[in-house]
This record gives C-alpha cells, structure tokens and sequence, in this order.
C-alpha cells in the first residue's frame, strides 16, 4: 500500500503531482496525510453502492410481524410525537405493512425480501446493519450528511477523504471516480457537491466516469485531430515549458508537464478501462451488462475493473429509490436493476481474491417511514430514525445482522450506528483512526467524523 | 498535589537570556494558546475543563485557591507549565490529539517569565496610523507603502527583488486591474516611454474591464450564482446584482455605501431602482425547493447561512461556529449568532412557484436597458395622447366585462349562453360607440407593445422587508428546540453595540451595515482591515495575514501588522476609496518587483508574506477564457447582461432534476463574453471554471485554490472555447501576420506573450507545424473537421490545410504556462 501520498505513484488525486509549491509546503507541514495507515488496514479500497433515493428498509432487510399486525391501523403517536416529519406533514398517519415477503438465506439465515433474490444469495458474505439513523430528511443535505459528515456545503466527500489519506494506487486513473446510472421512480437530482474535494486540495475531487459521450470531461482528441498531431501538440507544450523553467525556475512548471503527461496518457487509459466489450461472455451475463449501456450493472463491473487498476474509492449512484407511491411497482424496477449486479460484483471480487481487502457498502441517504404515503399506490414517506445498509468484504464479518429497529421499524433502539458511526468503522478498517485523521480549515482541526465523537462498531469487523 | 517544577524544567534546553527579543502576545503566544488551549479552556464556557479560562488574563491569573495557572514573571510557580510537562498526564490531553512542541513550550514559558502580558485580539483593537519607519536604502521606496514593506525586509536582512522588466509589468498591470491582456500597441507605448505608469495604471482603472475584474472577486465572496443550489438547483434570477457590482465599481462607489445598499438597499429613504437591485444580496444564498422540506428547518438553515456569509465576508470572522455553541477561540457566543440571525429576520423569501423554469423566486423587480427604458418612456407617452384618461378608463372597464362574459359564454350552454353572446354584442357596440375603431386600434397597438416591452426586462431577486420573523437561540443549533431565549437584532456582544435610527426600537439591516463601517462607533476599523488584506492578497497573491477570511484567534497573525493598519486607516480616511487605494498598491515599488524568486527565497519565504519579490500563480479560470477570447479576437466588448452559456459537454446536467435540464450552448456573439458573465450553475459548475479551481460559490470563498491537474490540461487542450479560439487566432495570424513563418511566429507570440519568440522557440514550433502540416495533407478531411469546431465563421479566403495547421501552433501558445500564468 502507498502510505505515502507525495511519491509520484498517482494520478489526478494525488501526489505531488498538482501540487503548487505553497501547498506542497502546507500539506508536508500538515499534522495529517502523512504517517498513515496509522494502523494496519484490513481494506485497502471501498466499493460505495449508493441507492439514491433512500430505499425502504421494510422491504429489503427489516422485518417487522407487528407492522403487517397493524397494517392500516392509524400509526401509534408514540412514535411519531414531535419526530420530524416531511411529506406526511399535516397528514393522517397510518400504517403500512410490509409490501413484500420475507424469508431466511444462507447458512446465517439472514432475513431477506423477496425483492433481493441474488443478495439472499451472497447472505453470508454481507454485514446488515439494521439500526442506522441520520439526522436530514431531505434528498439532498442527507446525501451531503452522509457523504461529508455535516450539511455544510464546502465540506470535503469520504472518497476525498479518504484518498487524500491514503492516496491511490494507480498512475493512470483518477483515485476517486464516481459513476451513476438511473431507473425507478422520477430520480431525484444529485450534486456534484457530493464527491467534492470540499476545503481538501481539490485534486481529491471525485472524478465522474460518463457512460456517453466523453468518459472524462474533454478526454477526447478534438475533432479532426489525429493522436499523432495531439501528440506533437503535447511535446511542443512539453519542450516549450521546459524551456522556459530553465529561465524562471518556477516549480509549478514541473508539475505542470507532469500533469500534461499524466492528461495525455490518460486519454488512452481511460477509453480502455471503460471499454467492457473484452470482457468475457460469462462475466457480462453475471452483471448482466451489456457494453456501453450505462446501466447499473455495466457500472458494476466498471467498479471491479476500477478496483483492480488502483483506484481507491469508487461510489456507484443507482438513482431512483424514492418510492413515495407505487412502491411495489418501483421496488421491483429498482431492485431488477440493481439485485443481479450487486451479487455479482461481490462474487466477482471473491473468486478474483479481492474481496478481502475490498470493502463494499450499500444504502441510502435514509430509509422509508412504516407510515404509508399514497402518491399513486402505496408508499413510503423519507425516514431518518431507523433504516439498513449492509456491508462486505474488507474485514467486515459476512452472515451477521447488527442492531434493530423497534417493533415497527421505526426507531432504531438496539446498538444504533450514526452516519459518523458508519465513517469511522470504514475509516478504521482502511487503517485510519478517525479522531486522529483531520485537516485543517478555518481554525479548526475538521474531520470526517464531526466534532461528536463517532465510534467504531466493533459488532462489524471479523 | 503538586510536584515542584525544577527537575521538569531541567529537561528544556535554557534558551532565555537577556538578549531575547520581547516576545508579542499576539504574534507568538496567542496562536499556540489559541490551537492547543483554548477549545478546553478558551471563550466557550459550556466546553470548559477546570472552569479555566486561558484567552483572557482575568481567567489564567485567578487565584485558584493558593494557587494561579500563570503567575506573571514566575514560570515556577505557575500551575500552566507544570501541567504542560507532567508526562504522565499532560496539556493537552492525549485525547485532543494535540501535543506542544518544546519549542512552543519554550514560548510560554519566556512569555511568562516577560510578564505574562495579555493584549486583545489584534483584530478588534483599532487599527493606528503607523508612521512609516525608517529604513537603510531611503532611494528605493516610492510610497509609504514601501516604506513599511522595506522596513520589514531590513529587518530580516534582505533585499528586495529588483524591478520586472517592462513587459513583464505591464502584463502584471493588465491581468491585475482589467483580467485582460494588453496589445502589443498597447506594450509598445509603455516600452518605448511613450507612456507612463501611472497613466497606464490611470487608464485600466477607469476601464469598463476594471468593475469585471474586481467583481469576479466579490462574487466569490458573496456567493452570486445563478441557480439556487440545493436539490432541483432551479435558475434564479439575479444576474443584474452583478451587473450592479461591475458598475458600482466601475463608478469608485465608497466602499461604505457599497456595504449599505446591498445589505440594506431597500431600507435607504426614497430607495432608487439600482439601490433595491443590490439589496439582492440577502437572496443570494442557497435556497431549496425540495418537495417535504420542513419550512422551520430551512428558516434556520437560511438564518445560518446568512449569518456566515455576512461574518465572514465583513468582519473576517467565522460567527457560523457559534450556530451550535460558544465559539472555540473567538469571543463570540451562541447568543451573537442568533442575535446576528435577527438583522436578516425581515426578509421575505417564503415565495417560489414550484418547481419550473424559469423558477419565479417573488419579491422581483424587472430591469430594463437603458434602450428599454426609453422605448417604454415613448410608448408611455404615446398611449397617454392615443386617447383622452377617461375614455381609457371606461375601455378597460368594458375590456374586462368583455372578458368574463366570453369566459363565462364558452362554459355555458342553451338559453343561458345565448343570453350572454346577447351581452357580448351588446359590450362591443359600447366600446363602438366609446372609440373610432382607428384610434382604438393604434391604442391596442400601443398596449401590446409596452406590454411586451414589460415581459422583457430582466427579472431580479430583491430584499423587502416584512414582519420579522420571531429568531430565538436554537441550543446545539437544533431548530426543532423552541426552549431557547427570543432575541433582537444585536452585534456580538464583545464589540459593543449597535442603535437603532432615529427612534426606532429594533436595529435593522441598515444599522448592522453603518456599523459595519463605523469606524468610531462600530468596526469599521476591522472590516477596512479585512479588505487591505484582502486587496493586498488580490494585486500581491498573498494576505498579509494569510487568512483571507478568518481574523480570528485562529487565523494567522498579519505578517506585517503596522502596514495592515496604516493601510485600513488610509481606507477609511479617503472615504472608503477603493480606486485610491488600488491605485496605492499598484503604484507601489514593491508592486513592481520581479517574481523570479531565488531557490533560498523560495524556501525561506514560500508564501510571499515578506514581499520579497512579487508573486507568480496561474489566473483565475474566467482570465484565461478571457485571455484565449481576447487574442483571438473573438471577445465580446460589452459590460453586463443576462448570464451566458459556453460550450460545455453534452448530457452534463443529467443528473439534475425537477424539471430535467438540457443546455444550449449560445448560438451567437453571447458565445465570447467574459467569464465573469458565465452561468453559474452551483450544482454543476462548468467544467472549465471547476477544473481552474473557480468555486460553486455555495460558501464565501475568499481565497481560491491554485491547483495544476490533468484535469485543467485536457481543458485547455480539448475544450472547444480553446479549439476555437486557437482557430480564430489562427486565421488573424495567416491574414495579419506576414507571410514567412518567422513574420508569423512573430505576431502569435506579441499576441500571446506581448515578445518575440528566440531561436529555440521558433524550431520547436516549426516543427510542430511541419507535422501537422503533413498530417492534414494526407488526411484533408480532418482539416475541416478541425475547422469546424464552434460556431464562429470560418474564412473562405484562407487555405483549410494551412489554417487547421497554425491552429496547432495557437493552441500550443494558448497552453503553455507563460500564457495562464500572472507573473
């Protein structure tokens, strides 16, 4: 692993390369960065499956019999006395049972709906945590919650956290790429804010792959430019600037030429990585990808291809889990999308060895209220008190549930897992102690994990 | 219990003697106090260990029963120094995470051993008219400026850098004060003497270019976008604001009166039109539009973040830290936050028409061009003499009946309809019988027209006042927690106070802006200070204290105190003149010095804050668009205006949504306007700003980063802005720029570069051209391939082959560092 991010062993993200002399000079003086792993690591990358939207966990992984008992039923106020609330209301609130079935899979008989029959396959490789809870309610700052730890905008992502500490492993690849695809009900929108460097050199940024048109911004030769001429073009730029900091001495020119090698390569690098056509017939029909479609499953496969060339982070957005009507009809879009793949990918790294030192997240920004909501037929509202992600893969312990919800899937009651909960046991399995792994801005000392202290939960690692 | 201190002290190396030079509380004590210290021990009393208190002197002297933390003059006896170096439980703590160096610890216990002396935040003590000091080398300073920057180099045994060379100040001059570059005509004249300095630096200043250029760096610090930057990110429409901003400045308005009309334009008596457009302001913040949103939630949000902004954009304080709890370091508490919260309780912001384009986000005003606005005195005047006021009177009545009852006629059915149609006649033949059918067509004429002229203005966000909204303290910043005091608009408490005009009994806007700029009865003093700094960083690459935005027990300490004063004094003495005091700066001998730093300097100094020499950086993203428009020739000449849209990738706002987007790239000149007039998207900023670090402007940005990535390479090689410049150029090149290669290379490089290229130069882009050449001669198709990048014409006068091969030579100038960097 590359403790180290000032070798020249990265790309885009990292290293010196980039680096203006005065931020070099700030960053080596930085109290973080540097000296990390602070201890061994068991993951040395993250595969982040977000499921934008906030899939209902009552019809993916928590069971509730009390739910489908009261089903109908006005919705006890017990629960619900002055819990923020968002298109409910003002509304009568009534229970809604579950909208799918549930059986045990696996050896750990994992609990597991009926929507999610390739997951119930991977049952005992997955970690479910079944008591997260996030404090936004809405789309788009609880997407920055759990992407940044805070609300605030400027605020660095964990993908850039986490390269910034680790760097990356390739010289030809962004070390943080972000890909997304669509399908499901009316997606909502999601920023670019949420894979921002934030106040971190903003070579940490995530970098968006793009399924159509040019993979990278601009990767493309511009039309009626041979790679022949580009490449002339290049070295002309090359000689000129080495020429000129033969008479200046200015150090941003080094880095400069190496930036526009490190460009040059990797408009051959990244068509490549993105081209799936090579892979074989067996592979693409286990992600059921299809090359160039742009769909879920061709991302997942990109994410395996990512992780083997070194890319540190790499957060997928399936777009499209924002079931407030019709959600029986949506689960099944979603998760046909989306089940196969996901499977998939965690197979792919098993029989490749890579899962070990994979770590693979899924989830939402939050989960659905047992309430029902009716915007065409039977939904759920967005809920923040209790909802599931699982985890895998990276030291994580397979087959095991963690924590629950109380009788109604509402609040999470049992050994609840915050947002910063969940960075800092992902954190702590790439090596890195959170309350020690900070940047400095604006006087403080920030941190992924908040000024709250954030606990690992041990419950998870193997 | 306490262990005597001797045998700790023994282990620090006895640095102290009677030579030492007086330590400065807030230069050398107060930062590591501040960073080690204070968020234990420092102004946020819920968080305080010990109940003590180190950032005031009461605290840290108290007799703590027999004994006192510091005990001025007596290390020994201070409680402080033996708990920084018990080893077996020492400060800080492990679980902070921070630990003294001994060389800092060194520090403290010379600053006791001195005394022990406390001064106040250097930042809220009133800055002084320092007089400027003395120095050894009495020829080389032009202005007080120098004096002060001399003095300081004197002092560290150096010696300024020596003047740049006339090319190189010029283009310095040029990018600094109008973000262009200068012609050769224009170098010419300064080169060969046949025009001055200072009537360059006269002209630039009263150029139209100089308000876009220092606008760009005020909407960073306000945060001006053009979309509203959470969830839909829906268009909102405020582009006149920064029209406002350009020619506010461009106009020398005092800075002063500059502060007031845009927190509280619409509160001055008898506002004009252009005060209550920068009363838009307060409307620039992030808004959302999510269906669900708890309105109460986002009232606090907002409240936030305007308290952020304007903290931080005024005061160089980050009062947003104390939305939860006291301040860590500074002395502003929770309360300050909320009663800072109170100022902008007034305004009304609740409107929005759901979620379409464009999105209406009422209280708006439309703004007309000066073109318009004349066109609508004419037409007014018109319809005035179409028909006598009566007559008008009566046929808008009649117009109105008409139209109900036709409403009314289309629904109904039978006896009922034909009674009405019966009704409709009869309003016709009033309205017959009222006006000859020709006047009463010029009139409807005339009413269409000013009605549509109406429909074109272009609409702003503004700031009405309405009935504040009840703030009250939110504890841990929690706005679902009702049990916290209600509070009226206040200043932080530690800086005194703010009064209410004439006999009003609640402060508003308009008085937290006088007092922003009150140098006797408010902090004028600090926010003149702020923006010395801030202009220092803008024509010198760094602050003199480098925290452009955080003043603050954390901030860096200015470099060279007594110039920040002077210059903040000078500021306000000259009635908040901001031409005056760039010119100040830019006049100065420092200014003029080279920016070739020896490898020595380079490391002693990295940041600049000596003023050494001047500093080297890449432009900020919108300059070098400007740049590349400008030598091309294509570049729009015209001041303000809607936002405009560059070519960007296609399908790059996919993600958005409510509605979904799609861009059109402008299809005619709108194509080649500054980048300063760039759409703003938050949520997608366009690849180009985002890859030369511009911000989304969600936060104040007073400070850009300076990054140097493969992302920022392959915009400048690929980005068609860039292809098409470099097409354009190319082809002014080929008519304007002789006939030989040399004659040619020649006029590309006094385009670009403002000298000529020497021997070396020339081969490597000679031999660039001869492969391209070869290239486009075995594949011609690729020639208009090339050529037909953007959309500006391309000439049928000139050769393909040869125009898409001195492209290659225009964009290998267009890339290279000399052209994006400011020396």
């Amino acid at each position: 692993m590359n403790a180290n991010p000032f070798t020249r062993r990265t790309f885009l993200g990292q290293t010196s390369l980039g680096l203006g002399s005065a931020a070099l000079s700030s960053l080596a003086s930085g109290t973080t960065g540097s000296g990390l792993p602070h201890f061994a690591a068991k993951a040395k990358r993250v595969i982040f499956l977000c499921m934008a939207g906030g899939p209902s966990h009552l019809e993916t992984f928590d069971y509730k019999p009390k739910l489908d008992e009261l089903d109908g039923k006005p919705m006890p106020a017990s629960f619900t006395e002055g819990q923020p609330i968002a298109q409910l209301q003002g509304k009568e609130l009534k229970v809604q049972g579950h909208l799918t079935k549930f059986s045990r899979y696996g050896k750990s008989g994992q609990l597991i709906s009926d929507y999610l029959p390739h997951t119930a396959k991977i049952a005992d490789d997955i970690a479910i945590v079944k008591s997260m809870v996030t404090e936004q309610i809405n789309h788009d700052p609880a997407h920055t919650f759990m992407n940044t730890g805070t609300v605030i905008s400027g605020r660095p992502s964990m993908g850039s956290w986490i390269t910034y500490g680790l760097g990356s492993e390739t010289e030809e690849l962004p070390g943080f790429v972000v890909l997304t695809s669509v399908g499901g009900r009316n997606p909502q929108p999601i920023a670019s804010r949420q894979w921002s460097a934030g106040f971190l050199p903003s070579r940490y940024q995530g970098v968006e792959f793009n399924s159509s048109g040019d993979p990278v911004h601009y990767v493309s030769n511009p039309k009626g430019v041979s790679p022949a001429q580009q490449s002339a073009l290049v070295d002309a730029i090359r000689r000129l600037d080495g020429k000129r900091n033969a008479q200046v001495a200015n150090p941003e020119i080094d880095t400069r030429i190496a930036a526009y090698e490190m460009a040059f390569r990797m408009q051959t690098s990244v068509p490549e990585l993105m081209d799936i056509s090579g892979e074989p017939q067996h592979v693409l029909d286990a992600y059921g990808a299809t090359p160039g479609d742009g769909s879920y499953a061709s991302n997942c496969l990109l994410a395996r291809r990512l992780a083997e060339r070194g890319t540190r982070f790499i957060q997928l957005y399936h777009r499209g889990w924002d079931h407030h009507g019709d959600l029986a009809k949506y689960m099944g879009v979603c998760c046909g999308l989306t089940d196969q793949p996901t499977a998939a990918l965690i197979n792919d790294l098993k029989e490749r060895g890579m899962l070990e030192d994979t770590l693979v997240v899924w989830g939402g920004e939050f989960g659905r209220t047992p309430m029902f909501q009716g915007k065409g037929g039977p939904g759920r509202d967005h809920h923040i008190k209790g909802f599931s992600m699982w985890m895998a893969g990276g030291g994580v312990k397979g087959g095991i549930s963690y924590g629950e919800t109380d009788e109604l899937g509402y609040h999470a009651v049992q050994d609840v897992v915050h947002v910063s909960d969940l960075h800092a046991t992902m954190l702590h399995l790439l090596g890195i102690d959170s309350a020690r792994f900070s940047y400095p801005f604006q006087g403080l000392d920030m941190r992924l994990t908040g000024v709250e202290p954030a606990k690992v939960v041990k419950g998870l690692l193997a | 219990m306490r262990l005597p201190l001797v045998i700790a002290f023994s282990i620090l190396p006895c640095l102290s003697s009677a030579a030492e030079p007086e330590l400065d509380f807030n230069r050398d004590v107060r930062p590591i106090l501040s960073d080690k210290c204070f968020f234990c021990h420092g102004p946020d009393e819920h968080e305080r260990g010990a109940d003590l208190r180190l950032d005031t002197a009461e605290g840290a002297l108290a007799d703590l029963g027999g004994y006192a933390a510091i005990v001025p003059g007596d290390p020994e006896e201070s409680e402080f120094m033996y708990r920084i170096l018990d080893k077996d439980d020492p400060m800080p703590p492990e679980k902070s995470h921070k630990t003294l160096k001994p060389e800092e610890i060194d520090i403290l216990r010379r600053w006791i051993e001195q005394g022990a002396e406390y001064s106040e935040p250097w930042a809220y003590v009133k800055p002084q008219a320092h007089p400027a000091p003395e120095v050894a080398d009495a020829g080389w300073s032009l202005n007080w400026v120098d004096r002060f920057v001399l003095a300081r180099l004197e002092d560290e045994g150096l010696e300024p850098s020596p003047d740049a060379d006339p090319v190189t100040l010029l283009r310095r001059l040029h990018f600094d004060l109008t973000g262009l570059p200068p012609t050769p005509d224009q170098v010419e004249a300064f080169v060969s003497g046949q025009k001055t300095l200072d009537a360059v630096v006269d002209d630039l200043i009263a150029s139209p270019h100089f308000g876009e250029r220092l606008a760009m760096y005020w909407l960073d610090l306000v945060r001006y976008a053009d979309t509203v930057g959470y969830h839909g990110d829906q268009d909102h429409n405020i582009s006149p604001y920064r029209d406002w901003v350009i020619a506010a400045l461009n106009a020398n308005m005092p800075f002063d009166q500059f502060t007031r009309e845009q927190l509280a334009g619409d509160l001055l008596p008898d506002a004009t039109t252009a005060q209550r457009v920068a009363s838009g302001y307060n409307r620039l913040l992030q808004t959302t539009h999510e269906g669900g949103l708890q309105l109460k939630e986002y009232d606090a949000i907002y409240a936030a973040d305007r308290v952020r902004n304007v903290s931080a954009v005024w005061m160089g304080a980050t009062v947003g830290c104390a939305q939860c709890h006291d301040h860590k370091y500074d002395p502003y508490t929770i309360k300050d936050h909320y009663t800072m919260a109170a100022f902008f309780a007034d305004i009304a912001d609740r409107g929005f028409t759901g979620n379409v384009l464009p999105t209406k986000r009422p209280p708006e005003i439309r703004i007309f061009t000066k073109e318009q606005e004349s066109e609508i005195a004419r037409l007014d005047a018109a319809i005035k003499t179409a028909l006598p006021a009566d007559t008008q009177k009566q046929l808008t009545k009649l117009d109105s009946d008409r139209q109900k009852t036709a409403a009314a006629a289309k629904k109904a059915k039978g006896e009922k309809q034909v009674e009405l149609k019966a009704k409709l006649e009869s309003i016709d033949k009033a309205i017959a019988e009222l006006v000859d059918i020709e006047k009463l067509n010029n009139y409807r004429k005339l009413r269409k027209q000013r009605d549509q002229l109406e429909q074109q203005g272009r609409l702003t966000m503004i700031t009405v006042a309405q009935k504040p909204r009840t703030t009250r303290v939110l504890p841990r910043g929690n706005w679902q927690d009702d049990s916290g005091e209600v509070v009226l608009p206040a200043v932080p408490e530690f800086l005194g106070q703010v009064t209410a005009r004439g006999d009003g009994v609640r402060a508003d806007r308009l008085d937290l802006a006088n007092w922003l700029v009150d140098a006797d009865q408010g902090v004028g003093g600090l926010t003149a200070r702020v923006f010395a700094n801030r202009f220092w960083y803008l024509y010198f690459g760094t602050g003199i204290s480098r925290s452009l935005e955080d003043f603050g027990g954390q901030g860096q300490p200015p470099s060279n105190p007594e110039l920040l004063d002077r210059l903040a004094v000078s500021f306000v003495d000259s009635g908040w003149d901001v031409k005056a005091l760039v010119k100040l700066l830019v006049t100065s001998r420092a200014y003029r010095q080279s920016s070739l730093a020896a490898p020595d300097l380079l490391e002693r100094d990295p940041h600049n804050e000596l003023v050494a020499r001047q500093s080297r950086y890449r432009l900020p993203a919108e300059l070098i668009r400007d740049n590349a428009l400008a030598v091309s020739g294509l570049l729009v000449d015209e001041t303000g205006g809607a936002s405009a849209k560059p070519y960007q990738p296609a399908g790059y706002y996919r993600h958005l949504n409510f509605p979904k987007r799609t861009y059109t790239a402008q299809t005619d000149d709108n194509q080649w306007r500054r980048g300063v007039y760039t759409h703003w998207q938050r949520m997608f900023l366009h690849p180009m700003l985002k890859a030369m670090d511009a911000p989304s402007r969600e936060e104040c940005t007073a400070e850009r980063p300076r990054s140097n990535t493969p992302n920022a390479a392959l915009v400048l090689l690929n980005d068609p802005t860039f292809i098409e410049a470099a097409r354009v150029f190319a082809a002014r090149v080929l008519i304007e720029g002789g006939d030989t290669v040399e004659q040619r290379l020649a006029f590309a490089y006094r385009a670009v570069l403002s000298r000529l290229p020497d021997a070396d130069e020339q081969r490597v882009m000679a031999e660039l051209l001869a492969v391209t050449q070869s290239g486009y001669q075995q594949r011609p198709v690729s020639a208009d391939e090339l050529l037909k990048n953007g959309i500006a014409p391309i000439p049928t006068d000139i050769d393909k082959l040869e125009l898409a091969s001195w492209t290659a030579v225009c964009r290998a100038l267009l890339n290279l560092n000399e052209t994006v960097t400011r020396n």
